[in-house]
């Protein structure tokens, strides 16, 4: 199937990238296998630097996730273009627990919402955040849903996966 | 021994043959109709809107849904007026009495045919503007009184609104009432006889016709009950038969429109063929349909370009057609 | 579920007064709660509040095998529901590896078009009752019968590897009928809707998105492209059977009300194309591919992006390598194009929140998932 093309455009976000955030690992990923072009790899330092590079380059902020290794944690951020030579870039931040990413709202305001729904998720805080309440869940639990050993996960009980 | 020579039946007979006699008649005849057209006129509205909206309304009760106001009466009636904790009492229970009492007595100069009319009162068209300008009035006590924000909100719109289209709605009367020279109701049917007035005064027909759909609350003015943003405006607290008197008052006030309209404009009770009164029926019917036919097609006008037209368009235009038709009839 | 706080300001100034609209109300797509921070009818603050229908799809994910999930990506967004299980599809079969053969991807683009068709007809009209025009919505609910009627009849949910049903003699000449019939249909929306005064001027210039303000919130979807941006993933990453369809994607520059309202109408007939375009050139061949009983993905994860009525979504896989994810993000675009209210709605009048809450076309459970 055709898809976007890497090419120039990618080289040139690669570069850049590199620039502003000398510490991060960038992979090249297969389009087709994994659906984003970039991957790069952050240890707990340079998202604002990285959202402002984005920015500039006029991608948006496509979402904010989190995932749940019970040692650590992967923070996901996706980035497009509306542009015609359309790719992603992803951005995966490992987060050791209790440690408090900085927010990226001052760039992307879309993040205020973004991010309030990862701590209600995960209880990932996120430092300079306006307004960092719950936001799906009721307002006075005072559990985190989406972590691996709170419910019914395959970490805390025998799933058994019933033939449908 | 003659009747009239008796001394109390003479008085007796005096007074049955009296005005007041004909006046409570006539006051007794319109509290009967006036709940059976208000029936008619609900079912109407449900066929039309089902009609416009490609299906058929109401079917199920009566051939072809005939009984269904009658039903939802039954069913309004037996529901609990609820009066909620925080409101003023008082104001409360008074609103919809307030709202309902000038329908009443706005069909008391109305002339249905040479005959049938209640009393030809000297000021007819004045009685019937004076006595609209009241339910003003019982709206806003009835938002104020329920202690509810949509309700204050609903109420504080419709003053506004009321009050800004009664201007363009007195203009276009004038420019009638200056040709005829009388505020009788009759005596303006009656200079009809040879061609109605909507021919003569267009612009005041347009005019009046849009000033009363705002006078009445209906689309696409209907934002004091926009059911999309404030649930129901002003009316929401209120519950069973003192909701029921909201409705009421609403369809009632709708006919004497329609019928004020069909008396300044369309000729009253003239027409080939048939009696007058049927003739007035019809016209003031078609009327009503005309204005229903309005409201599910067009969707409401925001509140602010409501105040622009009547005060930036209306007005100015009523006024120009009031000195044109003074003109005119100095000059001719 | 919400202790509203009162805003400082209506302790200071009396004028100021918070409304808050919903979460149960005739206008709002679902249970949607907006607080309204209101001085006289000039709204100050929009403040939407979210969560009253979260049903816990996620975390659902984790302790079910890929299959048992199928049926919840459709309840996410019920108004694309089929355009869901196109996706969740699309991103399994990715992240195993699974070739579809091209009749199942022509069926499953047809059903998703037939859904838009739906989803449009009532975020259109939806908006139209917003304005008080109670009539379109209902000539809506009369059309999206006939796609119903149609979709039901096959009943084509997307499995892994292809489609569960095939095209039926009578799905076929129902959707032929229904095509001239909408199109016949477009004129009459067209006298009673959109050449109406009252409708236009109370849609123009209200709620402006920019391009800037749609570049901070993420705005996608029929909301996006009606200020000028023409993003659609179906044209920008094209999947399944859309690179061999010609269609467009309508635009508008003006970025109000009135521009979003017509690119959904315009959406519609470039949706009739493709399904005419699919019909035409339906391939022969089998409908499902073969796929082991337990889809076991190989670790790793993926994002699969598709374009619902209502923007870009994206599922986000994380497989360990066993029958059951590990974690399954959805990206719902309405969470971010209801963002954008807070930022486009001060300013405007209370009547204008309702159109504007309208014209972005919000379904609430796809937000709460």
């Amino acid at each position: 199937m055709p898809t976007a093309e890497p090419t120039k455009p990618l080289e040139n976000i690669r570069n850049s990238l590199v620039q502003v955030i000398p510490e991060a690992e960038l992979l090249d990923r297969d389009y087709q296998e994994c659906g984003y072009h970039l991957e790069v790899r952050l240890v707990m330092r340079g998202m604002r630097r990285m959202a402002r590079e984005m920015k500039d380059r006029r991608f948006f902020l496509e979402t904010i996730t989190a995932v749940d290794f019970l040692e650590y944690f992967h923070l996901i951020y996706l980035f497009t273009t509306y542009n015609e030579a359309s790719f992603r870039v992803m951005a995966r931040v490992k987060l050791l627990p209790e440690v408090r990413p900085f927010s990226v709202w001052t760039i992307y305001p879309e993040a205020i919402w973004l991010e309030r729904e990862v701590y209600d998720f995960f209880g990932i805080r996120f430092e300079g955040h306006p307004d960092l309440k719950r936001i799906i869940n009721p307002d006075d639990v005072d559990y985190f849903p989406l972590l691996k050993n709170f419910g019914k996960t395959k970490f805390t009980t025998d799933i058994d996966d019933i033939l449908c | 021994m003659n009747i009239t020579q008796l001394p109390y039946l003479k008085d007796i007979y005096a007074f049955l043959g009296s005005d007041v006699m004909s006046g409570m008649v006539g006051l007794l005849i319109i509290a009967a109709i006036v709940p059976l057209n208000v029936a008619f006129l609900v079912l109407v509205e449900r066929k039309v809107a089902g009609h416009i909206q490609l299906r058929p309304g109401p079917m199920e009760v009566g051939p072809h849904g005939i009984l269904q106001t009658l039903i939802d009466a039954v069913k309004l009636l037996g529901k609990e007026m609820v009066t909620p904790q925080s409101t003023d009492k008082l104001i409360f229970f008074l609103a919809p009495i307030i709202v309902v009492a000038p329908a009443f007595v706005g069909f008391v100069p109305i002339p249905f045919s040479p005959m049938m009319q209640v009393k030809d009162v000297n000021v007819g068209i004045l009685l019937i503007f004076a006595f609209s300008s009241i339910s003003v009035i019982s709206i806003l006590m009835a938002g104020w009184s329920s202690n509810n924000k949509y309700s204050l909100i609903g109420a504080v719109r419709s003053v506004a609104q009321n009050v800004a289209y009664e201007i363009p709605l007195l203009l276009a009367t004038m420019s009638v009432i200056i040709m005829t020279n009388t505020f009788k109701m009759g005596e303006i049917v009656q200079a009809q006889s040879s061609v109605w007035f909507i021919f003569y005064q267009p612009l005041a027909a347009m005019i009046f016709f849009i000033a009363t759909t705002a006078e009445t609350n209906r689309a696409p003015f209907d934002l004091v009950e926009a059911e999309s943003e404030l649930v129901s405006g002003f009316h929401t607290e209120y519950t069973g038969m003192r909701f029921s008197l909201f409705f009421l008052a609403e369809y009632t006030n709708m006919v004497i429109a329609a019928a004020m309209f069909t008396v300044l404009f369309l000729g009253g009770w003239y027409g080939p063929l048939f009696p007058g009164m049927i003739w007035f029926l019809i016209k003031t019917y078609f009327l009503i349909f005309v204005v229903m036919w309005a409201r599910w097609t067009y969707p409401r006008i925001r509140f602010d370009q409501l105040m622009n037209f009547a005060w930036k368009v209306l007005i100015p235009f009523a006024l120009v057609n009031l000195l044109l038709t003074a003109i005119v009839l100095k000059v001719v | 579920m919400l202790n509203p706080k009162t805003i400082d300001d209506a302790s200071i100034d009396q004028r100021v007064y918070q409304l808050n609209l919903g979460p149960q109300h005739p206008s709002t797509h679902g249970v949607m709660h907006l607080l309204v921070t209101l001085d006289g009818e000039v709204v100050l603050k929009v403040e939407p509040v979210i969560g009253y229908s979260h049903r816990g799809h996620e975390k659902m994910a984790e302790n079910r095998t890929y299959e048992q999930f199928l049926p919840n990506p459709a309840r996410m967004d019920y108004l694309s529901g089929m355009i869901f299980n196109h996706g969740y599809c699309m991103a399994v079969e990715k992240l195993c590896g699974i070739e579809v053969p091209r009749r199942a991807e022509y069926i499953r683009v047809i059903t998703s078009e037939l859904n838009r068709i739906a989803s449009h007809f009532i975020g259109a009209m939806d908006y139209a009752m917003g304005l008080g025009a109670i009539t379109p919505f209902l000539w809506g609910w009369d059309d999206r019968e006939h796609i119903l009627d149609l979709l039901e009849g096959i009943t084509s949910y997307g499995r892994f590897g292809g489609v569960r049903n095939d095209i039926t003699r009578e799905f076929y000449d129902g959707t032929r009928r229904f095509i001239d019939r909408l199109r016949g249909r477009f004129w009459d929306y067209e006298n009673l809707i959109n050449q109406n005064i009252i409708f236009i001027k109370r849609s123009q210039d209200v709620g402006v998105i920019t391009k800037e303000v749609a570049l901070d919130y993420g705005v996608t979807g029929p909301t996006l492209r009606g200020s000028g941006v023409g993003y659609d993933v179906r044209k920008r990453e094209p999947y399944s059977a859309y690179p061999e369809f010609t269609f467009e994607i309508p635009t508008r520059e003006a970025g109000d009300c009135l521009a979003r309202y017509q690119v959904r109408m315009a959406e519609m007939e470039q949706s009739l194309n493709i399904i005419e375009q699919a019909l035409d050139h339906l391939p022969p061949g089998p409908i499902r591919a073969k796929v082991p009983r337990f889809v076991t993905p190989p670790e790793g994860d993926c994002y699969c992006a598709f374009e619902s009525a209502r923007g870009a979504v994206g599922f986000y896989i994380v497989s360990d390598g066993s029958r059951i994810p590990y974690r399954i993000k959805v990206r719902a675009p309405s969470f971010s194009n209801l963002f954008v209210l807070t930022e486009i709605c001060p300013g405007h009048f209370l009547a204008d929140v309702i159109a504007i809450f309208g014209s972005i076309d919000v379904t609430v459970p796809e937000i709460d998932r």
